[in-house]
């Protein structure tokens, strides 16, 4: 071991020590001379003669370092070469195993690294180990009596699910923020910010729509970013009152300013507010969540300025809940000693918020969680799946290495003789195994090589898959050091895994039989069918996942959604952010869908507050409770919807009329109710003419219309035939608009036109979530169809992997059976008999793999259930028709050497025996 | 330098133990190890240089000699290499190898 030890030191200080010894032959020839000088040489000559003595000095050094190189390099060489030999002597097989290792690892290598950018990967700022993110968890929200009693009145942010219905998130009070601000002992700087959501930002006339992010005075230091121009944010800059200034992304200031440089001291409107930029941020950086990249950071009290009077209540309201907040400790503090410090803090402020028993019952405690990785919705959102994959990819691999393993088995026995003869001369066994270990090294490391190259693709696909419908999806997956290093570890592993039951079978020290020519043994062969069967037990698994995903996508699909799909285009403008106002911002987008509805082969155009996929997420377009008559709606929703919607929606009115131009601000407000909603309430009369009221918003509708039910919100989760009241879009003075074409052709050809008729209305308006209705559906739904592309890929390789290994056992076995089967033929056996002969062992190699994964499978698919939609996880029809593939593949793969079997001839046969 | 001087090539190996034998008596550079052995045998054995420095490397590998730098005493850098508890050993046992080879080859020219 000390031996090693000494060689690994000698290659790490290799140079150092060439260098050493240069030195110190140097120095025994000037020693010579100066010898020889002092023996009465003249100085030349003693140099002369002392060098001649020593002889070539490059050479001994050559010779003094071989010392330490000694045998091991030069045994790992023999091998290497051997191995390069016997590769290029089994083409085919090396070709197929690197093929299927490539595969293999190739999948694995893209997940991976999917996964080292989503879940693994540090936030790109100095000394991230030391940043915290606070958060909080409280008991369930809900009273005995399912009421909302609790210290959060209000927010503005996201709550995500804890265990049992209690409640997790990142967001405070902003009074919260400024107590535990002063807590400095533990942090160095604890600094807050918000979501800005996406803004309208001008420059120089030129609007475009960009993802803002409204951060304390101290947000930047507290990351410790440097800007790449200019200077960040500061505390006097996020103080009411202070000069408004901004702070732009890289991407923002090369894309709208031509570089950083350029960005600083320009004026630009954000919402139409005037801000000054005065710093960019470094090309790295992308914020604290690496799913938001925003591209403009803004002081957090300028949101007075852009979001009105109404965002001043948000710094005086204890029971609302807004701010983020992310810490850096001090050095020397733990997170821990953090939290020991900090919760009893929030503990005591928070009480003081609280006004009922109730809600002091279950205040929200403190818990700090590491800020390295970033907050990571995306976490969030894919490690689950990500960890689905990982499994299958897994999967797959073992299937490559038990593919493998089964060759080299193979293989094996025909090398039997080869290995006995290097025994029988005296190799030892360990050398023997060292060389086809060797060698099952060498083709793991190519198949790895080549990996690499599968997994370049497979990323970006993957990535392509993932970001699907999302514009701006800053996730950028590669294959980094770290990934390409456990590429390589993962491709050793492989060779190691699948070389060394073959290479201890195949050096077995019973010699004499093998030299004596006799055919493969028992255990060799029992070694195969343990490795077909844990193949086809694995595919098996993959091809009830494939089918799980498959058909959670078809029942997706056949979704009724009770309007048009197709040849729609959508499209949003928020003209409020670009300064119009009401009651002219009505007659503007009255004005627009006029235009619209103008361009030639757009057959209808209407605007509602939002697609009908996303009305469950946009909120409703009248808050509060509504009423017929004297009776309470329950469970209705409300979507403003603009003239001509039902036409383009393709939804059927089934009495009255639908919204039109008639429907102005002024006049009579009306509103269309969905046949389910007339069904509840107004039973089998006419609820034409009759009215629905919001008495909070002091609102009253004059029915006009009832519409076809149709689904509201996603396809998942959305009402399958909800109650819904549409009111006019213009009667109830909109913010955002989404617009809908209905339009002859692919609706995206069309985006050019609109663009420009926008343009021509008002240039600061950016057209934003150009989309077609089949994708923005689609987008909904991008999970399970990334899911079950991607299994029904997985299953079918994993298929054909098990399908190469059964074919190659049944081969081998035949091959070695031909004299059994010769004399069986010779004695009057039939060729169908000598068929199902073999075709009886494929299948009883299937239905022993099926009968271990078939429990594996209904354990395994239990996982996966929150992935489906309307199929049960052990889906009896998805099990057998896997079944049937798998048989009906393994009887495909068995076929061919059943019927070589079957043309053997006993006369040869006999003969070769 | 009159006459030719022996090579140390009439016993393999017997290098390792020269070099042994010069350094536990003290520490040396490799041209003083050189010169030692030569002077020592009277000049009867001339180590060439170029065997040496592989027999230095393979000492050290084999952890009996540690090579660490040093002065010369004409005030020059070099590595003096020293001998270490397992090279004692070693040399404990090439010593009695040794003699126990020039014995039997005395007796057998003895037997003459």
């Amino acid at each position: 071991m000390t031996e090693v030890f000494r060689r690994l030191k000698y290659w790490t200080e290799s140079a150092k020590r060439s260098e050493a010894l240069r030195e110190e032959m140097e120095l025994h020839v000037a020693e010579k001379a100066a010898e020889l000088e002092a023996d009465g040489m003249t100085a030349a000559l003693a140099q002369a003669e002392a060098r001649r003595r020593f002889g070539n000095v490059a050479l001994k050094q050559e010779e003094s370092r071989e010392i330490w190189m000694t045998r091991f390099l030069s045994e790992l060489g023999q091998d290497v070469r051997y191995g390069g030999r016997t590769m290029i002597a089994n083409k085919a097989f090396s070709a197929l195993a690197v093929l299927s290792l490539a595969l293999g690892i190739g999948a694995n290598t893209a997940i991976f690294s999917l996964m080292e950018s989503i879940l693994l990967r540090s936030l790109p700022v100095a000394d991230p180990e030391s940043l915290v993110v606070l958060n909080w968890h409280s008991r369930p929200p809900q009273n005995a009596s399912k009421q909302w009693e609790h210290v959060v009145h209000g927010i503005q942010g996201m709550f995500w699910p804890g265990d049992k219905g209690s409640l997790i998130t990142g967001i405070f009070p902003y009074g919260a923020f400024e107590t535990l601000r002063q807590e400095n002992r533990v942090f160095s700087t604890l600094f807050g910010y918000f979501s800005g959501r996406t803004r309208n930002l001008a420059i120089r006339g030129q609007a475009t729509s960009a993802s803002a992010e409204y951060v304390t005075g101290e947000y930047f230091r507290g990351l410790a970013v440097s800007p790449a121009a200019g200077r960040l944010i500061d505390t006097e800059d996020d103080r009411p009152g202070a000069a408004p200034v901004a702070v732009i992304s890289f991407a923002t200031s090369q894309n709208r300013f031509g570089g950083p440089s350029n960005a600083i001291g320009q004026p630009v409107l954000v919402d139409n507010v005037p801000f000054t930029v005065i710093g960019v941020t470094p090309p790295e950086f992308f914020g604290v969540d690496p799913t938001v990249a925003p591209d403009l950071y803004l002081p957090l009290h300028t949101n007075l300025l852009i979001d009105g009077a109404g965002a001043a209540r948000m710094y005086d309201d204890k029971n609302f809940y807004w701010i983020e907040i992310m810490g850096r400790l001090r050095p020397g503090v733990t997170m821990a000693q953090a939290q020991a410090v900090l919760a009893p803090r929030f503990h005591q402020w928070v009480e003081t918020t609280a006004k009922t028993d109730g809600e002091r019952a279950k205040l929200p405690a403190l818990m700090l969680n590491p800020g390295a990785e970033g907050l990571g919705s995306l976490r969030r959102q894919y490690s689950k799946p990500l960890y689905v994959l990982l499994a299958m990819v897994g999967l797959i691999l073992a299937i490559a290495c038990a593919n493998i393993a089964n060759l080299l088995l193979a293989r094996a026995a025909a090398r039997r003789r080869e290995m006995a003869v290097r025994l029988s001369l005296g190799a030892g066994r360990f050398r023997v195994v060292r060389q086809l270990l060797t060698e099952s090294v060498m083709l793991a490391s190519l198949g790895g090589a080549f990996g690499v190259f599968f997994a370049i693709w497979g990323v970006r696909t993957l990535t392509f898959l993932f970001s699907r419908g999302q514009e701006n999806f800053t996730l950028h997956a590669e294959l980094n050091w770290k990934v390409l290093g456990v590429t390589a570890a993962l491709s050793v592993v492989c060779g190691l895994l699948f070389g060394l039951a073959p290479a201890i079978q195949s050096t077995r020290p019973d010699v004499m039989p093998a030299l004596k020519n006799s055919r493969g043994s028992g255990p060799r062969r029992r070694a195969q069918h343990v490795l077909v069967v844990s193949q086809i037990a694995m595919s098996f698994l993959l091809l009830v996942a494939a089918g799980l995903f498959v058909q959670t996508l078809s029942k997706l699909h056949s979704v009724q959604l009770g309007y048009a799909r197709e040849n729609i285009l959508l499209f949003t403008l928020n003209a409020l952010q670009a300064g119009h106002r009401d009651p002219e911002i009505t007659t503007f987008y009255a004005d627009l869908r006029r235009r619209f509805e103008a361009i030639p082969g757009v057959s209808s155009a209407s605007l509602s507050h939002s697609s009908i996929i996303n009305a469950g997420f946009a909120g409703a377009a009248i808050r509060g409770t509504m009423k017929i008559g004297a009776v309470t709606v329950e469970g209705a929703r409300v979507m403003a919807a603009g003239p001509r919607f039902f036409t383009t929606m393709q939804v059927p009115i089934l009495a009255g009329r639908e919204i039109d131009d008639r429907d102005q601000p002024g006049s009579t407000p009306v509103a269309v109710i969905s046949e389910r909603l007339v069904r509840t309430y107004f039973g089998n009369e006419n609820p034409v003419g009759r009215r629905i009221t919001f008495p909070e918003e002091n609102r009253d509708l004059e029915i006009v219309g009832v519409s076809a039910n149709l689904r509201y919100g996603g396809l998942k989760n959305g009402d399958a035939s909800s109650m819904t009241v549409f009111a006019a879009v213009s009667q109830l003075s909109p913010s955002r608009i989404t617009y809908a074409l209905r339009t002859a052709g692919d609706p995206l050809m069309y985006v050019k036109s609109v663009q420009e008729i926008v343009r021509q209305a008002d240039s600061r308006i950016p057209v934003t979530n150009v989309v077609t209705q089949a994708g923005e559906i689609d987008r909904t739904i991008s999970r399970e169809i990334t899911f079950s592309k991607l299994c029904t890929g997985f299953a079918v390789l994993a298929l054909l992997m098990a399908c190469v290994g059964l074919y190659g056992t049944m081969s081998y076995n035949v091959a070695r059976q031909v004299g059994e089967i010769g004399i069986r033929m010779a004695l009057g056996a039939q060729r169908g008999a000598v068929v199902w002969m073999v075709l009886r062992r494929v299948l009883l190699l299937a239905v022993v793999g099926l009968a271990i994964s078939v429990p594996a499978a209904l354990i395994a698919s239990r996982f996966v259930k929150s992935f489906l939609f309307n199929t049960q996880p052990n889906d009896p029809g998805t099990l057998a028709l896997a079944g049937v593939v798998l048989l009906s593949a393994a009887i495909l793969a068995g076929y061919a050497p059943a019927r070589r079997a079957s043309r053997i001839d006993p006369l040869a046969a006999l003969r070769q025996e | 330098m009159g006459r030719k001087a022996q090579k140390n090539d009439s016993l393999p190996g017997s290098l390792d133990m020269l070099i042994l034998r010069t350094l536990s008596l003290r520490d040396l550079h490799g041209y003083g190890i050189v010169q030692f052995i030569q002077q020592s045998s009277d000049n009867e054995l001339l180590v060439e240089e170029g065997s040496l420095y592989p027999a230095l490397q393979r000492l050290e590998l084999n952890g009996w000699i540690d090579g660490v730098w040093g002065v010369t005493a004409n005030n020059r850098r070099a590595r003096i290499y020293k001998i270490t508890a397992a090279g004692r050993k070693q040399l404990a046992l090439e010593t009695r190898q040794y003699a126990k080879l020039t014995l039997a080859i005395a007796r057998v020219m003895g037997a003459e």
